[in-house]
């Protein structure tokens, strides 16, 4: 390294442009506060990216950094976390899916979808089946544990073993789902859908469900509408019986729960048990039973490990850093009560190579 | 009216609190009499003086015991630990903070003088947790998680070592005061206890990258997703930022002692703040708590 480029190393990892960089970085961060989606993106990706600079300046050429082993672990380590950060970030995926119980994921049921631009995951070969779930409530209606079962190909988890068997598995709450580093992790987001069949007078009878919203946080409003192909919109009031209870414990559980399907046309108002059906302006609705709907927050970040590594690795090399160079012993000279006249200089206080006692 | 008097005669672990609270102030009366009797001491008798420590030793760990009994007897009664209101974090941070004190006030003679300036910090949060309800509380999904007891016990550890770093800057400031320079006559210079000032404010810097770190597995692993700049992810990052920036500034400017001695407090202060006031400004502690 020329003379001329160790010094302008030097300047670019000096001190005084790194408590810069932190004051840009809190800037960044004050102004990320409660809305990351709606803050420019620059501004911590300038503060973060001009530390990163002066990181690495300052571990090329700061001998109180590269000379000390401890101290030098921690600013790789720092560094490699912002470097590992902007990786995340730029190939990340998030969105959020509702499933039907007894349906397999599908990408295309995937909303509110964030993406990094070098994403380029394995959506496609992602395969599982939504099953049943349950939810503990406790008294005063504060939830409790989620048990999604979920239905995972053999062996695998990808849908390149297609026609093989199933295994059951249970997520919920802290323990995702994860398939091919995707993971899926349950949400209070979760409900009943209604499957419906609508039988034209003319033309192939169709099948689906209607999420009706969140339960119990909607307990009151189980209402949706639909409009049937060339047909008139109807309207859907569901009528359910969880055992909900405010003042104790219960267990939300879509296998007990039942529900009378109330249907309205503004001409006509019908209530329909599972089985029943209704003839309508344009055809006929079936109402074949009552199932659930799960909600899921999708996450992807292959930076997950490595990140949580270099952060490892970065406070080891500070604690160890700490532990062979600074520690908190004082010699016993330097006790409260001594006399003043020797406590009152730094007569045995070990230093640090720069003279500095930190 | 009924509410209220139900919920404090459920309480059981209330009168181990107030026994817990009483300890801690008898140690702090303790501290603040054996500082006045060592102003008028002499050398020689520095021995004698000194016996108030033992008794402010003894206090301080009667205090953590009997706090420990009221977190014990709360948590068989509600069948989960100290993590989900003010109430529930206000006691087991006096717990922790009294038990970090206690150790190090054991372990390192120097900082004892320090007792009189950490200790009637400690009386916020009693006085606080005293004005509280101890309404029962229900353990939120996201709670069942190895990674939350990591990330609190860190945390607590972090502002524990805040504490002990604070009460020697404190104690920096107040004896370069008139009125309070008699009472530290027999400690040891500014330098050597402004040292030991930042060499716990580095070790609260290392705890505080591990409770950042355990709290973003446990975000994770709770919300799927390991930082969201909440209310109190935002704060605690610019806590870490500034005691990062602090310890830099000291390496770098080499500020004055007093100055270095603001600076521990403002990053303590910073460091209250984010702990106990956020539930002021955000509805939950993270977002998507429950």
């Amino acid at each position: 390294m020329t003379h001329r480029m160790m010094n302008m190393g030097r300047g670019l990892g000096s001190t005084r442009l790194a408590l810069v960089g932190m004051f840009l970085l809190a800037i960044g961060a004050a102004l990320s506060y409660d809305n990351p989606a709606e803050t420019p993106v620059w501004v911590l990706v300038v503060p973060l990216a001009f530390l990163a600079v002066n990181l690495l300046a300052a571990i090329a050429t700061n001998p109180r950094i590269n000379r000390r082993g401890g101290l030098l672990v921690f600013h790789l380590g720092l560094l490699a976390i912002i470097v590992l950060a902007g990786v995340g970030r730029l190939t990340h995926f998030d969105a959020q899916l509702e499933i039907t119980e007894g349906t397999p994921f599908s990408p295309s049921d995937l909303t509110n979808l964030e993406k990094g631009p070098l994403h380029s995951g394995a959506l496609q070969q992602l395969a599982f089946v939504q099953g049943s779930f349950t939810v503990d409530y406790s008294s005063g209606m504060v939830r409790g544990l989620t048990h999604s079962q979920v239905l995972i190909p053999d062996g695998q988890a990808n849908a390149s073993g297609g026609g093989q068997g199933w295994q059951t598995k249970v997520v919920g709450d802290d323990r995702p789902l994860i398939l091919e580093g995707y993971r899926f992790y349950t949400t209070f987001n979760k409900g009943f859908a209604p499957i419906l069949t609508w039988i034209p007078e003319q033309g192939e009878a169709i099948s689906g469900t209607i999420h009706m919203p969140p339960y119990p946080l909607f307990e009151y409003k189980q209402d949706s509408s639909w409009t049937p192909p060339n047909g008139q919109e109807i309207k859907f009031w569901l009528r359910l019986k969880t055992g909900l209870r405010e003042d104790a414990a219960w267990v939300l559980n879509g296998k007990t729960a039942t529900g009378v399907l109330v249907v309205n046309t503004g001409e006509q108002r019908v209530e329909l048990e599972p089985g029943q059906n209704v003839q309508l302006p344009g055809g006929n609705l079936r109402y074949d039973r009552l199932t659930t709907w799960m909600g899921y927050k999708v996450f992807y970040d292959p930076t997950l490990h490595w990140l949580f590594g270099a952060a490892l690795i970065a406070i080891t090399g500070l604690a160890t850093h700490f532990w062979l160079k600074v520690g908190v012993r004082v010699p016993s000279s330097h006790a409260a009560g001594s006399p003043a006249g020797s406590i009152g200089r730094l007569q045995k206080m070990p230093e640090t190579t720069d003279g500095r006692f930190l | 009216m009924n509410d209220m008097t139900g919920v404090i005669s459920r309480a059981t672990e209330l009168p181990w609190l107030w026994a817990g609270l009483t300890a801690y102030v008898l140690a702090t009366v303790a501290a603040v009499m054996g500082i006045l009797r060592a102003q008028v001491a002499t050398v020689g008798s520095m021995a004698v003086v000194r016996t108030h420590e033992k008794f402010v030793l003894l206090m301080v760990s009667m205090g953590v015991a009997l706090i420990a009994i009221a977190i014990a007897e709360r948590w068989m009664r509600l069948g989960h630990g100290p993590f989900v209101n003010l109430f529930e974090l206000l006691m087991s941070q006096l717990w922790s903070l009294g038990l970090v004190f206690a150790v190090v006030y054991w372990r390192v003679p120097l900082l004892r003088p320090s007792a009189v300036v950490a200790l009637p910090m400690m009386w916020v949060l009693g006085g606080w947790v005293l004005a509280l309800q101890p309404v029962d509380t229900a353990l939120p999904p996201t709670y069942h998680n190895d990674w939350l007891w990591a990330h609190v016990g860190l945390g607590k550890i972090f502002l524990s070592f805040c504490l002990v770093g604070t009460g020697l800057a404190g104690v920096i400031l107040l004896r370069n005061t008139q009125r309070f320079a008699s009472w530290f006559r027999h400690v040891p210079a500014d330098e050597v206890l402004d040292a030991l000032a930042w060499r716990f404010m580095l070790l609260a810097f290392i705890f505080h990258s591990l409770m950042l770190t355990a709290g973003a597995v446990w975000a994770q692993d709770a919300w799927g997703r390991y930082w969201a700049w909440d209310a109190l992810e935002t704060s605690s990052f610019l806590n870490w930022l500034l005691l990062g920036a602090s310890i830099h500034a000291r390496l770098t400017y080499r500020i004055p002692i007093r100055v270095g001695a603001i600076a521990i407090i403002a990053v303590f202060v910073f460091a209250f703040i984010t702990y106990f006031g956020t539930p002021f400004y955000s509805e939950a502690a993270h977002k998507g708590v429950v």
